[in-house]
């Protein structure tokens, strides 16, 4: 370690308030600093329905076609669903859905498959879109894509403090292992790999059931997921997995009825902005839009 | 056989090679001894050796267990092969909580399935961490939930029951919590427990511990800063210069003078102690008087003193005298 090195340490968060406020997630202490900012607030739109999970858990199909119609609209300001679609990709698209497998949580197919559909509408071919998670180094679609897609549910994670859309790009690299030092901190390098680097055209976080505690080697247990019935939509993933992160950091601090910082603090989001010059972690440069049902929000 | 970094069993076989254990006839299942090896498993262990690895050594002691344990558990059936991962296959199965074991030294990880005729699941894993310390160790990373007469430490919670005995962690995952996946899942840990027939030490660090007001759920032993640090968020960087060689323990304590998290550190040699607690006045308390000592943001005492080969951190203190008190017995404690 470098004497002259700076180091970003605990105090630093404490100076910002962080570990008080939001638990040391979001008041990311020189996200002000970041390079580059052009001044632009990020738009995310969180919407929630609380019909679009039933009794026996079934995510409702039609309810979540509304929801992510209503969604890109306001995220494009589009008068309608296909221009807002077409605003996102062009006929002459090859797009790459990246999706997430996880078995205990992973991407609800009807929606994979909305999205599919909601791209065709747009005028992509069908051969030119595919789904995948970790095969995406193998599938043609993904090597010749010049479009992506990026969608997966928010949960927290053992090393990376979140499982989040940032860190959803992590079957890109080669070697994933490698981004796993401090707590995936440079998980924003692989956004600039030429396969995917300026490609991503939206982010939906699905925040249907989200999970906001793990336990043990698999990290999962039924009662740290909760029915939130919402999606997060971007096309910025920064400020979409800041936002989702506000959320998870909310509701474990109502959950365990005490400060509960997620754990590792997930400083891939922090870096992806101060770093990488991914997006907009700091909620001052977000535009936040919320839409829909309203009980049990948390942000 | 998958291949050789992730292979299924298949009955009486270890990645192609019979190795006998000195099994147990009649009704006593075969049990993992450390001591017991015969000629077979001797050779076996000279190979591992001579091929540079300390892999096959963790399936054999993970194959012993294997054969004895229960087909059956009340309603839950063994289903589908075991399957063994190693230190590089375990991320096809636990994905990014495989860093926790890593940063432990695994050496293998036995898999096996058990369900109901509905579906419902049982996981059993027995993680075969190398030492008695690193076992101890992961075990102590989530030590919430009811405490159980188990092993030589175990804990239920939310369907999942963790529990550590000699060089083994073991972890015994319900995809449902109900009375019957515990009754289930504790009598799996007994049949588990019985099949390691020794018990291991905890690490000598401990015992450097100051005893009063110490909360014994708070105790976190470790190697990695990245576990450190997701237990105490200390910094970004390895400030402390933490890694394979060095060990830590980390203690929450409440006494009528305040609280306070107490941190010891044992390096190779004085040197590297002497180095890090350097780095950590530098980067953490620049401000540090000379005993190193300082008050931070929040209204708490931070310290730090190195003995020997050791480095002591008292953090969060609410009194000053408290924080000098800490540093003070443990140093009385160091050798």
């Amino acid at each position: 370690m470098e004497k002259d090195c700076r180091v970003i340490t605990r105090r630093d968060f404490l100076l910002a308030g962080a570990f008080a406020a939001a638990g040391g997630v979001i008041g990311l202490p020189f996200t002000r600093s970041a390079q580059g900012w052009n001044g632009k607030k990020s738009r995310v739109v969180l919407i929630r329905d609380k019909n679009v999970i039933d009794g026996s858990g079934t995510i409702q199909g039609t309810v979540l076609e509304k929801m992510m119609d209503q969604a890109v609209k306001t995220l494009m300001q589009a008068p309608d669903v296909a221009t807002a679609w077409r605003d996102f990709v062009a006929p002459s698209d090859v797009v790459g859905i990246k999706s997430n497998v996880w078995h205990h949580l992973r991407t609800p197919r009807v929606l994979e498959a909305m999205i599919r559909a909601k791209l065709m509408e747009a005028g992509v071919e069908e051969k030119n879109i595919a789904v995948d998670d970790r095969g995406v180094l193998r599938n043609p679609v993904f090597q010749a894509c010049t479009a992506l897609i990026n969608t997966r549910p928010m949960r927290t994670h053992d090393w990376s403090g979140l499982g989040t859309l940032l860190k959803n790009y992590i079957m890109f690299a080669p070697r994933p292992a490698e981004y796993h030092g401090n707590a995936c901190e440079k998980l924003g390098a692989i956004w600039k790999f030429p396969l995917v680097k300026d490609k991503t055209r939206l982010n939906v976080l699905v925040m249907l059931t989200p999970q906001f505690h793990g336990v043990g080697p698999h990290s999962f247990s039924r009662d740290y997921v909760w029915n939130y019935s919402g999606l997060i939509l971007s096309k910025d993933p920064v400020a979409a997995d800041a936002t989702g992160a506000r959320i998870i950091q909310a509701k474990r601090d109502l959950f365990f009825q005490t400060r509960s910082p997620i754990s590792p603090p997930p400083h891939h989001i922090s870096t992806a902005d101060s770093r990488f010059g991914l997006g907009n972690s700091s909620p001052d440069r977000i535009e936040l839009i919320k839409l829909g049902w309203d009980e049990g929000i948390l942000i | 056989m998958k291949n050789l970094r992730s292979l299924k069993w298949i009955s009486g076989n270890s990645m192609g090679l019979k190795v006998k254990t000195g099994e147990r006839h009649g009704k006593n299942p075969p049990t993992y001894s450390p001591q017991r090896k015969d000629w077979t498993m001797a050779a076996f262990l000279v190979i591992s050796v001579l091929l540079g690895s300390t892999i096959a050594a963790g399936a054999e002691a993970l194959d012993q267990i294997r054969r004895g344990l229960p087909e059956r558990v009340q309603a839950w059936t063994k289903a589908g092969e075991d399957d063994l991962y190693d230190d590089r296959t375990i991320f096809d199965y636990i994905n990014g909580a495989a860093e926790v074991y890593r940063a432990y030294n695994m050496q293998g990880c036995l898999s096996r399935r058990y369900e109901t005729p509905d579906g419902l699941a049982v996981i059993l894993d027995i993680f075969d961490m190398g030492s008695s310390e690193d076992a101890y160790g992961v075990f102590t990373n989530d030590q919430d939930g009811k405490e159980l007469d188990l092993g030589q430490g175990a804990f239920y919670r939310s369907g999942w029951l963790s529990m550590w005995k000699e060089r083994f962690f073991i972890s015994l995952y319900a995809e449902q919590d109900t009375e019957a996946t515990f009754a289930a899942v504790r009598s799996l840990a007994e049949a588990v427990s019985q099949l390691i027939d020794v018990e291991g030490q905890k690490p000598i660090i401990l015992s450097y511990l100051p005893s009063e007001g110490i909360r014994p759920r708070s105790v976190r032993f470790f190697h990695d800063h990245m576990v450190l640090n997701r237990h105490y968020y200390l910094a970004g960087e390895n400030i402390l210069n933490l890694g394979p060689s060095t060990s830590g323990v980390l203690a929450s304590y409440e006494r009528k003078e305040g609280s306070a998290r107490l941190l010891i550190l044992e390096y190779p040699d004085s040197g590297k102690a002497k180095s890090a607690n350097a780095a950590f006045l530098t980067h953490y308390i620049p401000e540090a008087n000379a005993s190193g000592m300082a008050l931070v943001e929040d209204d708490t005492w931070c310290s730090a003193r190195v003995h020997e080969k050791f480095v002591a951190i008292v953090l969060e203190c609410g009194d000053r005298d408290l924080a000098k008190g800490l540093l003070d017995e443990v140093c009385t404690k160091l050798p």
